[in-house]
């Protein structure tokens, strides 16, 4: 591999996001530490509030009043969107280099104009395509999302199509002008499961032909087990672990990521009770001083008062833990026979 | 027809002599809705939400109630609480026939059956205090006068739920959205029920406060030993949760039986891929797993096909298929599928 492909495609440094609100000050992200290279899967695992939309939101430049990024640097190919002349550059490569697809398609279309004309107003304004050029390649990228008779589908509105087909026309419509990097921020979430299944085969496939990089966002483990190859899990407003998928399932480093893994019901399991993570996550507004996982954690000690670092823990595999890969959900065990399934 | 009715108005477990009389039947329902206009004069449509659908819940049980959106679970859900009237079949509740049940008499049948509901942010008045949201169905069915006058009652309530003692005189948004979901099965639990209807419970959750309402729905219903139709899209939570699954596609139950069975043996198709799609959160199990993933959409409720209501995604259809609806038929003591195949 050449020097290129060896760097980063995007990188996120200690990048800090806060929101005016009546309340004070949220600190939303506080200090975020990415990167992801060319062709890599990442997902970005969180409980809502945990900053993941935010993350997204930063890199697309989507942040506006009341929030703003305090502080921090986000680098596509090594250079900074937020510092010097960035902030004219990134307009060029947000929403071309950069996609970003989000949960909701029906509330990121717009009703009133055709599938084909939104794609096509992409294609014309990123890429300066004549109208006639634009109509053909719609029902090419149509075809590529797996839209059944693309030029009857083109004329149709968004709300002729089901959830899927409009998730579908959302995805089409990110990669029409062949990113590099696609965001999608919980992609599947409003979707039904078979559905889901068919939309996340479609990304693994796009990401295999285009050679896409993707940051999936997620709050469901079963996805991110299916489609990525690194996970970073975020817990307010940092990231708390980092490392390889099938590593980091198998053993999680740091409590919230056992909780979690653990927490969550497989289809295949047989355990008779789940751990439950006691508590809520604190609130933004005033962020605790040391670990913010220390008021839920059933091994806290006392120099959990102060923040842990995002440290390597194993080859490939990092965590923001004084006390990493100890087990913190004693009491159930690790893993129970699993049940098979169909 | 006549014999698909025949066989499905059997009473569901003959085989099981062991097995207590169940505290809810349901016989051959049907619930329409009428549906809008076609043109101003014309006559409503009307939309067949529900077809010929029975089921047994057994005291002190957990049924699981699975569907795509639009498959009708929430309808089920409120047809056997009988706050939506029924245009076929029969509903007995311990043994007395509530289908047509009315005023006095419903109002006194309510005191037993309760409901969960989804969102606990939108089904919490924010300005009742946790004690008068609370104590609300008791003043209702007038077994107290005043929430003061429940006090202790409440706070015993409060406690089952695992909810703070201070929480009487606090309102809904002090609360996080796991222990807002605690404060309406405290709610649900107040009249003392012995069936509880619970429309997706812990759906709206973060995954981490998730486990803490499904174990504590399974500790109460241990310690108070209430009956659930659990109903949920999550195939996951429901294999956790509960002792038989009714699978519901479009309308009609294409299959039921104990969990274990179910979910390592099941016969219907659909069912099949339903639960190949779901993924499991873990990336080995997950790449090995054989994935069923049939193209198409869910059909629309306005707009069902003739017979099968799967046929059109189905890899096993024939033209019998497109033509006449399979009966629930029994295959097992506790497994009935509804498919001309199996």
């Amino acid at each position: 591999m050449d020097a290129i492909s060896e760097m980063p495609l995007l990188e996120v440094e200690r990048l800090q996001v806060e929101f005016d609100t009546r309340a004070g000050i949220v600190h939303g992200l506080r200090g975020v530490d990415l990167s992801i290279r060319r062709g890599e899967t990442l997902a970005l695992v969180g409980e809502s509030g945990s900053g993941k939309s935010v993350t997204a939101q930063a890199v697309m430049g989507l942040i506006d009043v009341p929030g703003r990024i305090a502080g921090g640097d986000i680098r596509w190919k090594g250079q900074s969107l937020l510092k010097g002349d960035g902030p004219r550059r990134a307009k060029d490569i947000r929403g071309k280099e950069v996609a970003l697809i989000f949960q909701d398609p029906m509330t990121s279309l717009n009703p009133l104009i055709t599938i084909g004309a939104q794609i096509g107003e992409v294609l014309q304004r990123h890429l300066g395509m004549t109208k006639a050029q634009a109509r053909i390649r719609v029902l090419e990228l149509l075809e590529a999302v797996g839209i059944p008779a693309p030029p009857r589908r083109a004329a149709q509105y968004p709300h002729e199509l089901s959830g899927g087909m409009r998730q579908r026309v959302m995805i089409a419509m990110a990669i029409a002008c062949e990113p590099q990097l696609l965001i999608a921020d919980e992609p599947t979430t409003a979707l039904d499961v078979t559905i889901q299944a068919q939309v996340l085969e479609l990304i693994a496939g796009l990401q295999e032909t285009l050679k896409l990089s993707v940051i999936l966002i997620t709050h469901d483990l079963g996805v991110v087990a299916g489609l990525c190859q690194r996970v970073a899990v975020m817990y307010a407003g940092r990231i708390v672990e980092t490392g390889l998928a099938d590593d980091l399932f198998e053993r999680p480093s740091h409590p919230y990521t056992q909780g979690l893994i653990r927490s969550t019901p497989r289809l295949d399991d047989r355990l008779e009770r789940l751990v439950s993570i006691e508590g809520a996550p604190p609130s933004l507004l005033a962020p605790p001083r040391g670990c913010a996982f220390e008021p839920r954690c059933p091994i806290a000690e006392a120099r959990c008062g102060t923040e842990p670092p995002l440290a390597i823990v194993h080859a490939g595999a990092s965590a923001a833990c004084w006390k990493p890969s100890q087990p913190a959900w004693r009491d159930v065990p690790a893993s129970a026979e699993p049940a098979p399934v169909s | 027809m006549s014999a698909a009715l025949s066989m499905t108005t059997a009473p569901a477990t003959p085989g099981l002599a062991t097995a207590a009389d169940p505290i809810l039947s349901v016989r051959g329902l049907s619930v329409e809705y009428e549906a809008s206009r076609p043109g101003f004069w014309s006559k409503p449509t009307r939309v067949q939400a529900l077809r010929d659908i029975s089921f047994d819940i057994r005291p002190g049980e957990t049924l699981g109630l699975v569907g795509e959106s639009g498959s009708g679970k929430t309808t089920i859900g409120r047809a056997v609480l009988r706050r939506i009237d029924t245009s076929d079949g029969r509903i007995l509740f311990k043994g007395q026939d509530i289908t047509n049940v009315r005023g006095e008499a419903l109002r006194k049948l309510r005191r037993h059956m309760q409901l969960v509901f989804q969102d606990p942010y939108a089904s919490l008045n924010p300005r009742m205090r946790v004690l008068d949201i609370v104590a609300e169905p008791l003043i209702v069915h007038g077994i107290v006068r005043s929430a003061e006058e429940a006090r202790d009652q409440i706070g015993e309530l409060l406690r089952l739920t695992g909810l703070p003692r201070d929480a009487h005189d606090r309102f809904p948004h002090a609360f996080s959205g796991g222990q807002r979901q605690r404060i309406g099965i405290a709610r649900a639990l107040a009249l003392k029920p012995e069936f509880i209807v619970a429309d997706e419970p812990v759906s709206a959750l973060d995954v981490s406060v998730r486990a803490q309402v499904v174990n504590l729905l399974q500790d109460l219903q241990k310690e108070l030993g209430l009956a659930y139709l659990f109903i949920a899209h999550d195939l996951s939570v429901v294999r956790h949760i509960s002792h038989r699954v009714a699978i519901l596609h479009s309308g009609r139950l294409v299959e039921i039986a104990d969990r274990d069975t179910l979910y390592e043996n099941p016969l219907h198709p659909y069912t099949e891929a339903l639960l190949s799609a779901v993924p499991v959160p873990h990336p080995r199990t997950q790449r090995a797993r054989k994935r069923l993933i049939y193209k198409g959409d869910i059909p629309d409720v306005a707009h069902w096909p003739t017979g099968c209501h799967f046929h059109a995604r189905c890899p096993h259809a024939t033209e019998r298929c497109s033509l006449q609806v399979p009966p629930l038929v029994r295959k097992a003591p506790d497994h009935q599928v509804a498919c001309w195949h199996r």
